[in-house]
């Protein structure tokens, strides 16, 4: 664990660093540019509006219901599915200097982190037009998606490791991530939106869930999460990047042989 | 008793045929794939380096030079033996160190200059100097994909060489561009080499580069160390065995 504290010191600039060039490189390779990062999510919405808005009854603030939720959810989903080839994406480096592997993961949370903020740029105005009541409890937002950091941190690392050996992995990892999308409560309240017993196990058993049903209430609702579940579900997310640091330091040095 | 710089005592490395596999292989066909397929890149090598000393490392091709050099460089541990480094800061230069294809030359320039663990603010002090070397131009500020190989490997030398390391790998980089490149990279290895402190170890197959450069010449064989000692002795020998 000290390991661990002062490699993040040491290559901290490093993920900074990083993920404003990689940023700034994917902006120069499209057209829309970071327009993109807004009308990914907000077409979205669009679609999953007038799909789900029949099907699952709920009020009037639907976009902002689903917008809040992507915003979470694609933060998720593109640290997931980038840590699973991460190893094998970022090969040039990897193969030709020593660096902790877990950095290359941190500096893509980042990026997928500012991608998120920029979603603001729609979800405020959405707010205003669907005159959302806010209250204290939006700042509850901040120790969520920190939860949400942590929790994909300790996924990442577990699966970067799995990544390297196994081919397919990232085949596997997308479907799963794909079932999970829509047992997470994007589309529907977890305390309305399903049979009754249902919600409830899906929001204790499914961390993703259980924060996205978090930012819910709080955002929209003016109630606070369901603390204890999410209390269970960050020391377990704590644990499990534990695990996946200590697994990425005893066998980062047998990647470089396999890619 | 000089300084060491590099202690290297008996490593191993070992490239266990693991390699990749599929979900399937590894549910249904445990038993093939864990066989004990392993290939010895290098065997029980252990050697000093003093500090200030030239290192030359000869060998055939696929006799573990590189992957030496590698482990040196902390790329990768060692699977047996030990690699005391001694504090000091070592970089590896071989034909292209780690550029992200998507990102301009010099944003290149300042994510390898934090791998090998220098301060952002050093990096852009010495900047100027890293883009006049490597003549790049305009093309410093555009995306690396777009570079040609030649450009490539004048970045990467003009990296590493402007940046001082105390101790410099050399991994097959003296015949990098085109002849005026050469001719002052191979200046400037020669400035970077008479630095009475720093220590450099070379591998190259250019004979007569390593009989006017090194002190000292480590001859590996299939990983095993076949020699080590005086340049020219080592070099005569070598020539001998090759001939064969």
């Amino acid at each position: 664990m000290k390991q661990f504290i002062s490699d993040l010191k040491k290559y901290w600039y490093f993920a900074i660093y990083s993920a404003k060039t990689d940023l700034k490189a994917e902006v120069a390779n499209s057209y829309l540019n970071w327009i993109w990062w807004v009308l990914e999510p907000f077409l979205n919405m669009i679609v999953y509006t007038f799909v789900f808005k029949n099907l699952f009854p709920s009020d009037k603030s639907f976009p902002v219901f689903i917008y809040s939720g992507l915003m979470f959810w694609n933060f998720f989903n593109r640290t997931i599915g980038y840590s699973v080839k991460l190893v094998r994406a970022n090969k040039e480096i990897v193969t030709k200097v020593y660096v902790p592997k877990f950095i290359l993961l941190i500096g893509n949370m980042f990026l997928n982190a500012f991608k998120m903020l920029v979603g603001l740029v729609i979800l405020i105005p959405l707010i205003i037009i669907y005159k959302v009541q806010i209250t204290w409890t939006a700042l509850m937002i901040i120790p969520l998606f920190l939860i949400l950091f942590v929790f994909s941190f300790g996924c990442g690392t577990i699966l970067l490791h799995f990544g390297v050996f196994v081919d397919d992995l990232s085949y596997a990892v997308g479907i799963l991530l794909n079932m999970l999308m829509f047992l997470s409560g994007v589309f529907y309240d977890l305390q309305t939106g399903l049979p009754e017993g249902y919600g409830t196990f899906i929001g204790t058993f499914n961390p993703v869930a259980c924060i996205i049903d978090g930012l819910h209430q709080v955002l929209l609702n003016g109630v606070l999460p369901n603390m204890p579940v999410l209390g269970i579900w960050t020391v377990i997310s704590i644990i499990m990047s534990v695990i996946g640091i200590r697994i990425i330091y005893k066998y980062e040095n047998s990647y470089v042989k396999v890619i | 008793m000089a300084e060491k710089a590099l202690i290297i005592d008996d490593i191993c490395i070992n490239y266990r045929n693991i390699r990749h596999m599929s979900i399937h292989q590894s549910i249904l066909k445990k038993d093939e794939v864990e066989g004990p397929d392993i290939y010895e890149a290098v065997k029980h090598v252990s050697f000093d380096v003093e500090k200030g000393e030239i290192l030359g490392i000869i060998g055939r091709n696929g006799s573990g030079k590189s992957t030496m050099l590698r482990a040196i460089a902390g790329i990768f541990r060692p699977d047996t033996g030990k690699i005391d480094t001694l504090g000091h800061r070592i970089s590896l230069m071989s034909i292209g160190v780690g550029f992200k294809p998507d990102i301009t030359g010099r944003e290149n320039i300042m994510t390898s200059g934090m791998l090998l663990g220098f301060k952002p603010e050093y990096i852009k002090e010495r900047m100027p100097e890293i883009v006049e070397f490597s003549e790049l131009g305009e093309f410093i500020d555009k995306p690396v994909r777009t570079y040609s190989s030649g450009m490539y490997s004048k970045l990467s030398f003009s990296i590493t060489a402007i940046m001082d390391p105390d101790v410099m790998l050399v991994d097959e980089v003296l015949s990098v561009g085109d002849v005026s490149f050469r001719e002052k990279s191979f200046n400037k290895m020669q400035e970077l080499i008479n630095d009475a402190d720093r220590t450099v170890l070379i591998v190259s197959h250019d004979l007569s580069t390593l009989s006017n450069m090194c002190n000292r010449v480590l001859w590996l064989h299939d990983g095993e160390m076949k020699m080590i000692g005086e340049t020219n002795e080592v070099l005569e020998k070598y020539k001998e065995f090759m001939k064969q």
